[in-house]
């Protein structure tokens, strides 16, 4: 009986434990995040606000863009975080993602409008060769290359873990107004 | 300079601590002038933390934004009050405080007279280590004396929104006076296992501090409750998140603790059991504070994520489990288990209740942990919710409350009177399936479990009543806090209970001046206005409600905070005895319309009122053993 107790005491913690260390240890705790690096694309598209044609040759310097659209809930949950961040002076440029433009312009009147640029990727072509999946996603992106992406809400966690130590490591400097 | 001042104090008190360990390690721990000197420095380590603490709430107050923490979580527009509980609205902060309810619970037990001063000290010792341990992760990995360098920002990025509340200032303080007072139980233990003497009655003496911690825990979890329910516009009183669970868990622990505590000395079967639950209890109170800062689940609760932060929380509460696990291992031939547990009597009861309340937390781990277990194999999250937690605690909570109403009556070390008793039972089991039969009718059908919890939160109220009666009636002895709390448990299935059934919502697209009706309540859409007040604008809504003749007026808002740009609702809650009236605007649709919800949440202020008669009756015991002393 006390021998029982003895293993059964040990031997519960040691699990919960171990798997806590597992879980802690593991490279990567956040499955949205991937450090595939690519070019960005070649694209020309208009911007949300007027008939000028944005194309990648006009955008340099680091920045991140933020794929989002009026139908999607979560844009509106990270939205906050993102106004936060461009109060920071950080870069932000909008991929306004298969929305229909009068909606689009209404919720950044709505909510604020975070960003320097937006692009208005009505049929999603942009997003398409950017391998986006849905919004809404957020590229991080230095000298017409993607260095990291994550899918999903980004939050203060996901900019401290997923993006802040890429541009530390690179020492980018990413308040580029 | 001060900010120096409060960080060099800070470390100077970890060199304190660790020196008041020492000094437990090399004296002789039975006489009186090394208790002294072990006292004194204990104290001393603790004031010069203390007087940190303080300058670092004055740097607070003064808007010292040259502190990293300071600047990122406080804001020059804030009223002082929040500027003081901004300390504890993040990482950092939260955790200095932590550490300070920590070694003040140590100071406060430091300062009372015990005849055993071999015990006394080595709890002293175990302590100070413990302190040293978290000072050490605060000052390593979470250091909130770091400073902004070359230039301080002009204005901080001020606190959460949503922590902007009175309730939260102090649902957090609370919380973490009742984890952190379980360290007098658990130290208290290891010592009196260390020594190895056992007629040492560790347990009466740790009882008034464990019931004290259990009262902070129980008040603690019902604050957050409550902000829950009308900060966030959740409309619930519970929801299984994560990290109300890992309060959840020391709260059932320290429980179960405090009923084996009065059983200890009649069995050397339940003296084992009650230490090891000791150790549970504070292991499981540090787990939390590992699940919450290690960032390992989201949660409104989680802070920033760092994995270092968590690996230190591991390995600090692993070392702290398996060395007191392998104490008590080693001690348990200390005890023969030649005294066996009478059957039916009270402590078999109670022992039988403690399997439940095992039960029900190790679900609960397994509630927190698979979910991480599922992503750590297959890559994918998934999450465990309300549905799990129900069907366990449903059915658990029913059986326990069975074995509480036949043990109503039974005494230490004889079977129960059945004949005697169990006539009271009978007629609380009629009592009982009376009121039942008029719920039904008054309410319509509802499932079988929920029937059962109904008869169950009814026969312990009407037992108790019946015990009440006839002990005033035959002048015995009642034991008012049993009473009290167990009647508050009765209170809180029956008030869950109903709530569950009764309560309902519904969504409106509505414009201003358009009427709705929900139920047999008229809602008019008044008036919306935009107000700019100091750090936020809101959008005020106004609506005329009329209810069986009475009208009032219900105001939700929509705020908009400048500093972070986050977007807020707050909730307008009309109180009434058995039901609330709880109003929330959300998003302008096309064409001028809003979106509100209207939900009728009955029996909600009951659960907190339940709550609130067993916190209220843990500190009777606490006036008690006071008067009984003195």
């Amino acid at each position: 009986m006390k021998l029982l107790l003895k293993i059964i005491i040990f031997i519960i913690p040691l699990i919960i434990f171990s798997f806590f260390y597992l879980y802690l240890s593991k490279d990567n705790s956040y499955p949205g995040a991937d450090y595939k690096k690519f070019d960005l694309p070649a694209f020309e598209l208009q911007s949300l606000y007027d008939e000028n044609f944005i194309s990648n040759n006009l955008l340099d310097g680091t920045y991140l863009v933020n794929v989002w659209a009026s139908w999607c809930i979560t844009c509106r949950v990270e939205h906050g975080f993102l106004t936060e961040l461009s109060n920071n002076n950080i870069n932000i440029v909008g991929l306004n993602y298969k929305d229909n433009r009068d909606d689009a312009i209404e919720w950044l009147v709505k909510y604020g409008n975070p960003y320097e640029v937006v692009i208005h990727d009505l049929k999603g072509s942009l997003a398409l060769d950017m391998g986006v999946t849905g919004a809404p996603e957020t590229f991080l992106i230095t000298d017409q290359r993607v260095i990291a992406h994550y899918r999903g809400e980004i939050n203060n966690m996901i900019w401290n873990d997923v993006f802040l130590p890429v541009i530390k490591e690179r020492g980018l400097v990413i308040d580029a107004k | 300079m001060i900010l120096d001042i409060a960080h060099y104090l800070s470390i100077l008190s970890t060199a304190i601590f660790m020196l008041t360990f020492t000094l437990v390690l090399i004296l002789d721990r039975s006489v009186s002038h090394s208790t002294l000197l072990i006292k004194r420095s204990y104290s001393h380590a603790f004031l010069l933390f203390l007087i940190s603490f303080l300058l670092y709430v004055y740097l607070a107050l003064t808007d010292n934004f040259s502190v990293s923490y300071i600047a990122q979580h406080s804001n020059s527009l804030l009223p002082n009050f929040y500027k003081v509980t901004s300390i504890w609205s993040a990482h950092e902060g939260s955790m200095f405080l932590w550490i300070i309810f920590l070694s003040l619970w140590g100071f406060i037990f430091n300062l009372s007279t015990d005849r055993d001063l071999k015990v006394k000290n080595l709890s002293i010792g175990i302590i100070s280590i413990i302190i040293v341990g978290f000072q050490l992760f605060l000052l390593i990995t979470s250091n909130p004396f770091e400073v902004v360098l070359p230039f301080a920002p002009e204005n901080g990025a001020d606190i959460n929104p949503v922590l902007q509340d009175p309730a939260l200032a102090i649902h957090p303080p609370t919380l973490y006076l009742g984890y952190v007072g379980f360290v007098i139980p658990f130290a208290y233990a290891l010592a009196f296992l260390i020594n190895k003497d056992q007629s040492i009655e560790w347990e009466k003496k740790v009882k008034s501090w464990s019931v004290m911690a259990w009262v902070f825990l129980t008040i603690g979890i019902s604050l957050g409750s409550w902000w829950a329910y009308y900060e966030l516009g959740w409309g619930g009183y519970w929801f299984w998140d994560p990290v109300e669970n890992v309060a959840l868990m020391p709260w059932l622990a320290a429980t179960a603790f405090l009923h084996s505590l009065s059983v200890a000395s009649k069995s050397n079967v339940l003296r084992i059991w009650t230490l090891l639950l000791s150790i549970i209890v504070f292991s499981l109170s540090l787990f939390g504070a590992f699940i919450v800062r290690s960032g390992i689940i989201d949660s409104i609760h989680s802070f920033a994520n760092d994995p270092q932060r968590g690996m230190y929380l591991l390995a600090f509460i692993a070392v702290i489990l398996f060395v007191s696990l392998g104490l008590f291992a080693s001690r348990l031939n200390m005890f023969e288990s030649s005294k066996n547990i009478k059957a039916l009597s009270k402590e078999s009861f109670i022992s039988l209740n403690n399997i439940f309340f095992g039960v029900l937390i190790f679900s609960t781990m397994m509630g927190i942990t698979y979910p991480l277990i599922y992503e750590l194999i297959y890559d994918q999250k998934i999450s465990v919710g309300a549905p799990f937690y129900n069907a366990i605690y449903a059915p658990i909570t029913i059986l326990a409350t069975m074995i509480l109403v036949i043990s109503i009556d039974s005494r230490w070390g004889r079977a129960i009177d059945t004949g005697r008793s169990f006539n009271m039972l009978y007629i609380s089991l009629a009592m009982g399936l009376i009121g039942l039969s008029l719920i039904r009718y008054f309410v319509g059908d509802m499932s079988f479990i929920i029937m059962i919890s109904f008869l169950m939160g009814l026969i312990i109220i009407f037992r108790y009543l019946i015990l009440v009666i006839k002990n005033i009636l035959e002048k015995k002895y009642i034991n008012t806090p049993s009473v009290i709390a167990h009647t508050g448990l009765g209170l809180l299935i029956l008030s869950i209970s109903a709530n569950s059934i009764l309560s309902s919502e519904k969504v409106f697209n509505m414009k201003p001046n358009e009427v709705r009706k929900f139920e047999n309540i008229r809602i008019e859409f008044n008036d919306l206005e935009l107000l700019n007040n100091s750090n936020h604008d809101s959008i005020k809504a106004t609506f005329a409600l009329d209810h069986n003749g009475k009208s009032f007026y219900l105001s939700p808002e929509k705020r908009k905070y400048f500093a972070r740009g986050q977007i807020t609702s707050e909730t307008a809650i009309k109180i009434m005895p058995i039901r609330d009236i709880y109003l929330t605007i959300g998003e302008q649709l096309e064409g001028g319309q809003w979106v509100v919800n209207v939900q009728l949440n009955y029996f909600i202020r009951f659960i907190w009122l339940s709550a609130a008669m067993m916190a209220f009756s843990g500190l009777l015991i606490i006036s008690n053993i006071i008067r009984r002393k003195s």
